[in-house]
């Protein structure tokens, strides 16, 4: 019973916030921050701990598995547009894997961060399931991956669409590598709003991230720390 | 019957993630399952193996709420409160500028190897 009011509950709330979002084209009304926002408010509020809400909340993270299977299916019928432009995609995922460690990397040692923070920086372009197991392999604090993850996720599906303008990132292809690449399944759950096309090469970039990234991350961590 | 048919076919996916993961396991591969499971599903789809129309439903029912999917996950910040404190401020400015710079530099590499394309939108 409680799980069930926890997942009507988390529906209902992001039903709403999505028509909100739609309605008045704000994009930092954008469905997961809010709702997020407004389930933790509750919770706390309410003084509901987080174990209690994932009684109902771990079906719907059960399905985020099968959901990662599901981006096969775009990949499948893009397939052709994905080989046409696979240096592209391939050299633009390496690309964005180095300079997203190496910025990081930079601004976390500048303010004197301790290793284990800076470890757990590395996969935050990763799309979660990913980065979880590399934080953990690696010697970072998972949680602290997890919370980096989501926020460089949301800051691509936020301030994604008003870089597409100011930099004139207008094509399909470029606007999908540096979604997928950057800002991992939360960025590229912002491309249907783009297409198929966007969507495929999103999903395909992001995919390609995840197999380099759990490669890479481990690599610089042996060669830093 | 759509909805009968959506249920099986996440079944399927669910079923692709399941291989996938008991492939990690099996190899010790430092990857997640839903990935090993995505790449067997494709490989699936474009040798013919599995046709199109046995996920087409399952798929077009989870990838528009994908983000719904996400927020259980993110709830969990909750329990980080000191992620909520100027020392966590500091940590997502980090992020932050780390990822901006990745997205734009990686779009304008992208559209500078394209070159010109007729069909921009």
């Amino acid at each position: 019973m409680i799980a069930i009011s926890f997942i009507a509950l988390t529906v209902g709330i992001f039903m709403f916030m999505t028509w909100l979002y739609k309605r008045s084209g704000i994009s930092f009304l954008f469905p997961i921050l809010t709702s997020t926002i407004v389930l933790i408010v509750m919770l706390v509020v309410l003084n509901i701990p987080y174990s209690t809400y994932m009684e109902g909340g771990k079906f719907i993270n059960w399905l985020l598995g099968p959901a990662v299977v599901a981006m096969a299916y775009p990949l499948y019928t893009q397939w052709d547009t994905i080989m046409k432009n696979r240096k592209i995609i391939l050299s633009c995922v390496a690309v964005a894997m180095i300079t997203g460690m190496i910025t990081v990397l930079l601004m976390a040692w500048l303010v004197n961060l301790e290793d284990e923070v800076m470890l757990s920086y590395l996969p935050k372009s990763i799309t979660s399931p990913v980065a979880l197991q590399i934080s953990a392999t690696i010697g970072g604090i998972p949680q602290f991956t997890v919370f980096f993850v989501i926020v460089a996720g949301i800051v691509g599906a936020v301030c994604g669409p008003l870089c597409y303008r100011l930099f004139h990132i207008d094509t399909p292809v470029s606007r999908g590598v540096s979604m997928g690449s950057a800002s991992h399944g939360i960025g590229v759950s912002k491309l249907t709003e783009y297409g198929e096309q966007t969507l495929s090469i999103g999903s395909v970039s992001m995919t390609l991230s995840a197999i380099l990234g759990a490669l890479l991350c481990p690599l610089v961590a042996w060669l830093l720390f | 019957m759509k909805y009968l048919l959506i249920v099986v076919q996440i079944f399927v996916l669910y079923a692709f993630c399941w291989v996938g993961t008991v492939l990690v396991t099996w190899l010790h591969m430092p990857l997640p399952g839903s990935i090993i499971g995505l790449l067997l599903l494709l490989g699936c789809l474009l040798s013919g193996i599995v046709p199109a129309k046995f996920v087409k439903e399952g798929a077009g029912f989870l990838l528009p709420i994908l983000t719904l999917l996400f927020i259980p996950a993110t709830v969990g910040i909750m329990n980080y409160p000191q992620l909520l404190s100027g020392y966590g401020v500091v940590l997502v400015i980090i992020v932050t500028a780390s990822t901006l710079i990745t997205f734009i530099l990686t779009g304008k590499l992208a559209r500078r190897m394209e070159g010109k394309v007729d069909d921009c939108n």
